[in-house]
């Protein structure tokens, strides 16, 4: 049975389709509108029990004030941007070329390569815990950013490749040899024909690798010092703005906010791309 | 492989930066003061340590403080440690002084005289007569309290705790809750039970039964429940209090509809204004009145690990750092107390009145940081069991009792 588009349902059907998409978009935006609310109201108002579905009384923008001079804090989310873009920039360019080669050419050990790649992605990574630490240790560059940076870059190398190989291997084998007729090296064959088709999909895991390694909590705890100078965002909105006693709620509301900005941000900058870019790479596995 | 290790080192050794010498060795200090203001406050102090000896290279190392409460371990077991490190008395340091992890500093504590200007908190460091920490900063417990409720209703600071259970009723009478607590996260019940023990059973037998000397089913601990049931029956506690935070059972004392909070005094510097200016401070009152009236007050130390490097220079950072006035400036940030009798006398009236109650009590930690930590988990999760359901008390001593077996013995 295939999917019949809702304009095309019965009217009963529609209606019921579009006021349960209304409820559900409902039920799954409260926490999001609470914490809004939270952000505009002052520390006093929630502690003397102003909290959820209460208008902010008086309404203010202490909390964002706070949030935002908070040095630490800040550092947090510019470290955590210095991660996460070289990480993303990593896998994506070492996966395009990984999943070029993987698909497009046939050697020896290619399906033990790919199967490496893809198996990573099945282990449990609490398992990599005490060994990647020891690792980064060994090799001296334990709390430092080289370390998440390395570590993700090669861990989501794994999926990238993965989602690459199969969005490559549907671009047709004529394009690269009718390039290769017309005396293109295999560099430009990469270059020029390979790495414009294959964009969109670049840009969709942009957007997904991004918000990995941006929400990961459980590797930058364990690889970045937690020591204020080099943490990430989420554990600088779990450490820095958590009090040791008492919180502030209205300051962490803010943080939480700030911190899930930018995948936002991206998702919508590459949205076109990304769409096309999953259902791209979807139809052939 | 190891051409690559090599390499990958060699590339971020690059990175690294290469200290000169210093004549007079190293000094580090790993810290857990990791909020702005603290680390301010640390970083301060340090500062002047290294102008007073400029032959010694200081590094300070900070730790989110949640954090550092695992790194401990690494930092206690590894081949060298630092040479001062932050940490928490009684028996959160009990046990790696048995281990052998603290190194003894008594001969400072003679050389400073530490004897009697930090007489109050000497014994939260003491083991086996020999000293193996500074204690740095501490705070008091206590019930703090809403004057303008009390003369509303026409009650007075309870001498005795029958007078205690006497302004429940009254207060309950007109339908305001004698006391706030919020006991989702658990340890507020537990400095309940620490102070009803303390009043019931004294300083001496609490901790016995912190260390797991004393058995929960011993007619004392059975004593203290009975006490604490008292109060539950007083109607002193507000309703669904294991609904909430602490910090959310702040709530009804600011809205006037509860009256009193058992708590640190923590709780003062993030109460609005109005409230502050209404809340007043007591001391718990006594049950026992033969009883010596000992007090929670957590206390947090410097000490020297036994795998420490520079054992000199971490002496004489210890005796810098407890220097009175070192001592003020830090716990005025923390908004905390100095234990030092020598530091200058909080300005705070509730800072005030602790340190007056403080120097005349001895002290415990709390409850989680006086017995070990899966005792108090297990324990505090049915103290608010109790709280809950005060009629099936035996059941719950006795399967607490059971939790003390397993993890003491005996």
């Amino acid at each position: 049975m295939f999917p019949v588009p809702i304009e095309k349902a019965t009217k009963t059907n529609r209606v019921i389709y579009y006021s349960s998409v209304a409820l559900v978009l409902l039920l799954w935006l409260i926490p999001l509108m609470i914490i809004t609310l939270a952000a505009f109201k002052t520390a006093d108002q929630l502690n003397a029990g102003g909290r959820g579905f209460v208008l902010p009384d008086p309404f203010t923008l202490t909390a964002f004030k706070r949030t935002l001079t908070n040095e630490p804090f800040m550092a947090s989310i510019l470290n955590s941007f210095m991660v996460v873009i070289p990480v993303t920039v990593i896998s994506i360019s070492l996966a395009t070329m990984a999943g070029y080669a993987l698909s497009k050419f046939r050697f020896r050990g290619m399906i033990i390569i790919f199967a490496i790649f893809v198996g990573g992605n099945f282990i449990p990574y609490q398992v990599l815990m005490i060994p990647v630490l020891r690792l980064t240790q060994d090799i001296g560059i334990w709390n430092t950013k080289y370390a998440i940076i390395l570590f993700h870059g090669a861990f989501q190398a794994g999926f990238c490749v993965f989602f690459m190989r199969n969005f490559i291997s549907q671009i047709p084998n004529e394009l690269l040899e009718s390039a290769r007729v017309d005396g293109a090296t295999e560099f430009e064959i990469f270059y020029k024909i390979v790495l414009p088709l294959v964009r969109p999909a670049m840009a969709a895991l942009a957007v997904l690798i991004f918000s990995f390694v941006w929400n990961d909590f459980f590797w930058s705890l364990i690889l970045s010092p937690i020591s204020p100078s080099g943490m990430l965002a989420p554990a600088g909105l779990a450490t820095i703005i958590k009090g040791r006693f008492y919180n502030e709620y209205n300051v962490m509301a803010v943080g939480s906010i700030l911190v899930a900005l930018p995948p936002v941000v991206l998702f919508f900058l590459l949205q076109k791309q990304f769409i096309s870019g999953l259902t791209m790479g979807a139809t052939k596995g | 492989m190891k051409i690559i290790k090599l390499l990958i080192l060699s590339f971020f050794a690059l990175g690294m930066i290469i200290n000169s010498a210093f004549a007079g060795g190293k000094l580090v200090i790993a810290s857990n003061a990791s909020d702005a203001a603290p680390r301010q406050a640390m970083e301060d102090i340090v500062a002047k340590f290294q102008a007073a000896n400029p032959d010694i290279e200081v590094v300070l190392n900070t730790t989110e403080h949640e954090a550092f409460k695992t790194a401990i371990r690494t930092i206690l077991a590894a081949d060298k440690g630092p040479d001062v490190a932050t940490w928490f008395a009684g028996n959160r340091m009990a046990g790696f002084v048995a281990d052998g992890l603290f190194a003894d500093v008594s001969d400072v504590w003679a050389s400073e005289g530490w004897g009697n200007s930090m007489s109050s908190t000497m014994p939260s460091v003491t083991f086996n007569g020999k000293q193996y920490a500074v204690p740095f900063s501490y705070y008091q417990w206590g019930v703090y309290y809403r004057k303008d409720i009390y003369d509303a209703n026409g009650i007075s600071i309870p001498k005795t705790y029958d007078e205690f259970l006497d302004n429940c009723k009254k207060l309950k009478a007109n339908g305001i809750a004698s006391v706030a607590i919020g006991t989702k996260y658990l340890w507020t019940a537990a400095g309940w039970f620490d102070y009803i023990n303390l009043r019931t059973n004294g300083l001496d037998y609490h901790i016995d039964l912190m260390l797991g000397k004393t058995k929960y089913t011993d007619e004392g601990v059975v004593n203290t429940f009975k006490n604490w049931a008292r109060a539950i029956d007083a109607g002193c506690f507000m309703d669904d209090h294991q609904n909430y935070s602490w910090q959310e059972a702040q709530a009804p004392l600011i809205n006037g509809e509860a009256a009193s909070y058992l708590i640190g005094n923590f709780i003062v510097a993030n109460l609005p204004e109005e409230t502050q200016e209404q809340l007043d401070f007591y001391q718990f009152p006594p049950i026992d009145p033969n009883m010596e009236l000992g007090e929670d007050a957590p206390t947090e130390i410097i000490f020297m690990p036994a795998n420490a490097q520079n054992v000199e220079n971490g002496k004489k950072f210890m005796a810098f750092y407890a220097q009175p006035e070192n001592l003020t400036a830090m716990n005025n940030v923390l908004g905390q107390l100095s234990p030092h009798s020598g530091s200058a006398a909080p300005s705070d009236r509730f800072q005030k009145a602790g340190a007056e109650m403080l120097s005349k009590s001895k002290t415990a930690q709390f409850f989680d940081r006086d017995t070990t930590p899966e005792m108090a988990k297990a324990a505090m999760q049915l103290m608010v069991d109790f709280m809950l359901e005060p009629e099936s008390m035996m059941e719950i001593l006795e399967e607490i009792e059971e939790e003390r077996s397993r993890i003491f013995g005996g």
